[in-house]
């Protein structure tokens, strides 16, 4: 199999595309997507040009009916793209998100498929502050009704968006404004990636480290940290928040019988804490320290870039953590 | 009301078909309050007596593949759009054979082999959906319309103006109907819109607006026939004011006695269904005896359908786990939980 090093927006990118070929259905919709300016991530960069602007809706500023609208296109026949230019505008449109997308399928019934991607971008640690640098994935995880992608590779991102626009549900995938200039190998032939499962970006025997997004970048750097320490960390990423490879996560506490849960999202009631909860009741018996969670602070995300960071989770923050299980630290 | 002058018989059979589902909306609408008053009905729920020649002469104007979307007080509007009684009324008891097979109750229901993309329990939640609804129809190059209704408090709500804004810029099959039952709950238009008329404030987007008597079916189905034929011929949304009253309170447990008498009396005074039958013997289209008998037989449609919602068996609890995901396998994934 040929692969190329591609940027994770480019994975973004030639995923929709791909999808858009493939199916007439599918169309873009939001807010500046179309060329020359190509998303404000550029992760439609293109695509107004090679499919026109009929399959690539730019849109006023309106994230209520951006997402509303393409509920209604959905539940119509299409099967649109929606992207919130930031997690943050979320807020916007959170009654169609978790009134109307999440649930028009169970209160009617079961009576229709909802084949609907929210696309969007959180995420700190470049001085976005308190209004564009948001991780607000724990609340789409509380609403039930929705899938949840957050993947950290470009591999990852176009297999799981390519599954995400052929999905009869609505999926709600969460990129990361810091990962897109990220680089990473995928495959020339077409392939796409299955919902629900984890998967393991370091093998490792004494602790467990399940993170997220960007966090997984972080991860791997404290694991090789960990490493020069004599420590073996095992790096989770879940890819999906829903649904949560269990399965994945269990076995490799069975082994390491320690666990860190690292999320960019507050601590307080955030996703690190349902990871904690679920595997405190699956698998208690194999703890043998409790369970470590490196969030973000409870705090809205400052401004100033030493403020940020000292509020954000760090790689410093996780070997710790990890060190932490293993009664290493004070 | 204006008289029809010639009566052919597709007016004739139109006629009578907006009759019945007058007074098919009627006597729902009446059972349920008693119903629900009795104590048979879980939850709560929205009348819209009052109102039944907006909803019935809106949905006459449209063709079956032409979609709807509703509000909080849909019972009329959906069954006008073809919901049947039977699994309207099963919905409100809770029972399996419910039109939502009782997930969604009062406020939800959808029928999507009508094109009744739902009512909605959140104000001006709709409007982006028929948008959204409007767009494929677009996209798919098909000349089906959207008739979006909302209340007169949705005015004030911000989907509404993105919505208006949305489908004026795209020219968008999109029919917003404002049903102005005179109160945004208990609020009346002097303490939410600066603007007295609303007509203009719609013209100010670039749609095409209207004010119509939302108490004369005939006027209200003129409106929104016009309205859905500039719609198939690519000539984008339009804006209907319809003038009506909720002879009820807001909801079931308000009485609406906070309402001055006079006026209470004075819109029950310009009651639809009695003008209709009015001039439906005015024009010759039917006797009186005709009307009767079309009132009778959706008398005893509906006590059928009472009797059959509460013989229906109850949903098993366990099935309120069901519906939420399409995807069996995922789905089962994503619900699952730690309760031992």
């Amino acid at each position: 199999m040929t692969t190329r090093e591609i940027m994770y927006r480019e994975a973004i990118r030639d995923a929709q595309r791909e999808e858009m070929l493939r199916d007439p259905t599918v169309f873009l919709i939001g807010e500046d997507l179309r060329d020359p300016w190509g998303g404000t991530y550029k992760a439609t960069q293109n695509l107004s040009t090679e499919f026109g602007n009929e399959r690539v809706l730019n849109t006023p500023i309106c994230e209520e009916t951006i997402i509303g609208a393409s509920l209604g296109a959905a539940l119509t026949g299409l099967r649109p793209v929606a992207e919130l230019m930031y997690f943050d505008f979320v807020m916007r449109s959170m009654d169609a998100v978790v009134n109307q997308v999440a649930k028009v399928r169970y209160m009617s019934g079961g009576q229709v498929k909802v084949p609907l991607v929210i696309r969007t971008q959180g995420g700190g640690g470049r001085s976005s502050a308190a209004q564009h640098g948001n991780s607000l994935e724990a609340w789409i995880c509380h609403v039930p009704g929705l899938f949840v992608a957050m993947p950290s590779t470009p591999y990852d991102a176009k297999g799981l968006l390519k599954t995400a626009i052929r999905m009869d549900d609505p999926v709600f995938f969460i990129e990361h404004k810091l990962l897109y200039m990220t680089k990473g190998p995928v495959p020339d032939e077409e392939y796409t990636i299955p919902f629900g499962v984890a998967d393991v970006k370091r093998k490792g025997d004494d602790v467990t480290i399940v993170a997220t997004s960007r966090m997984v970048l972080f991860a791997l750097e404290a694991a090789a940290e960990l490493e020069k320490e004599g420590i073996s960390a095992e790096v989770i990423d879940p890819r999906t928040l829903v649904p949560l490879d269990e399965a994945t996560i269990l076995e490799s506490v069975h082994k390491t019988n320690r666990l860190v849960v690292v999320n960019e999202g507050v601590e307080r009631c955030g996703w690190a804490a349902e990871v904690a909860a679920l595997v405190q009741k699956k698998g208690f018996g194999d703890l043998d320290a409790p369970i470590e969670r490196v969030c973000t602070r409870n705090v809205p995300l400052p401004f100033q870039p030493d403020l940020e960071n000292y509020v954000l989770p760090s790689v410093a923050d996780i070997v710790r953590a990890a060190k932490y299980t293993l009664g290493k630290v004070e | 009301m204006t008289p029809e002058t010639i009566l052919d018989a597709e007016t004739k059979t139109l006629w009578l078909d907006m009759f019945r589902k007058l007074v098919r909306i009627r006597h729902f609408e009446r059972s349920a309050f008693e119903l629900y008053t009795a104590g048979k009905l879980p939850g709560f729920m929205h009348i819209s007596i009052g109102q039944e020649a907006t909803a019935v002469g809106a949905c006459s104007a449209l063709r079956p593949d032409d979609y709807m979307t509703s509000t909080h007080r849909g019972h009329g509007d959906t069954i006008a759009k073809g919901v049947s009684v039977e699994g309207a009324m099963a919905e409100l008891f809770g029972r399996v054979t419910g039109v939502c097979r009782a997930k969604g109750g009062s406020m939800h229901i959808a029928d999507f082999s009508q094109n009744v993309l739902g009512a909605n329990g959140i104000v001006a939640a709709g409007a982006p959906i028929a948008v959204g609804a409007g767009l494929s129809a677009k996209k798919r190059g098909t000349d089906q319309v959207v008739l979006c209704f909302f209340g007169d408090g949705a005015l004030a709500s911000g989907p509404i103006h993105e919505s208006m804004n949305c489908a004026a810029l795209w020219k968008l099959p999109v029919i917003f109907l404002r049903q102005n039952n005179q109160y945004a709950e208990s609020t009346p238009r002097t303490d939410y819109q600066g603007i007295p008329d609303v007509v203009e404030w719609a013209k100010g987007y670039g749609i095409s607006a209207v004010r119509v008597d939302g108490n004369d079916v005939l006027a209200v189905y003129r409106a929104v026939k016009e309205a859905a034929a500039r719609a198939r011929r690519g000539e984008g949304p339009s804006f209907i004011e319809s003038e009506t009253y909720r002879w009820y309170g807001h909801n079931i447990g308000d009485p609406g006695t906070w309402r001055p008498k006079e006026e209470i009396q004075a819109w029950k005074a310009k009651d639809p269904i009695p003008r209709f039958r009015k001039v439906i013997l005015e024009n010759g289209a039917a006797t009186d005896a005709d009307l009767d008998a079309i009132e009778a037989e959706e008398e005893a449609r509906l006590q059928a359908a009472i009797e059959a919602a509460e013989a229906a068996p109850k949903p098993k609890p366990g099935t309120a786990l069901e519906d939420v995901y399409v995807d069996p396998d995922l789905g089962a994934q994503a619900i699952q939980g730690v309760r031992p």
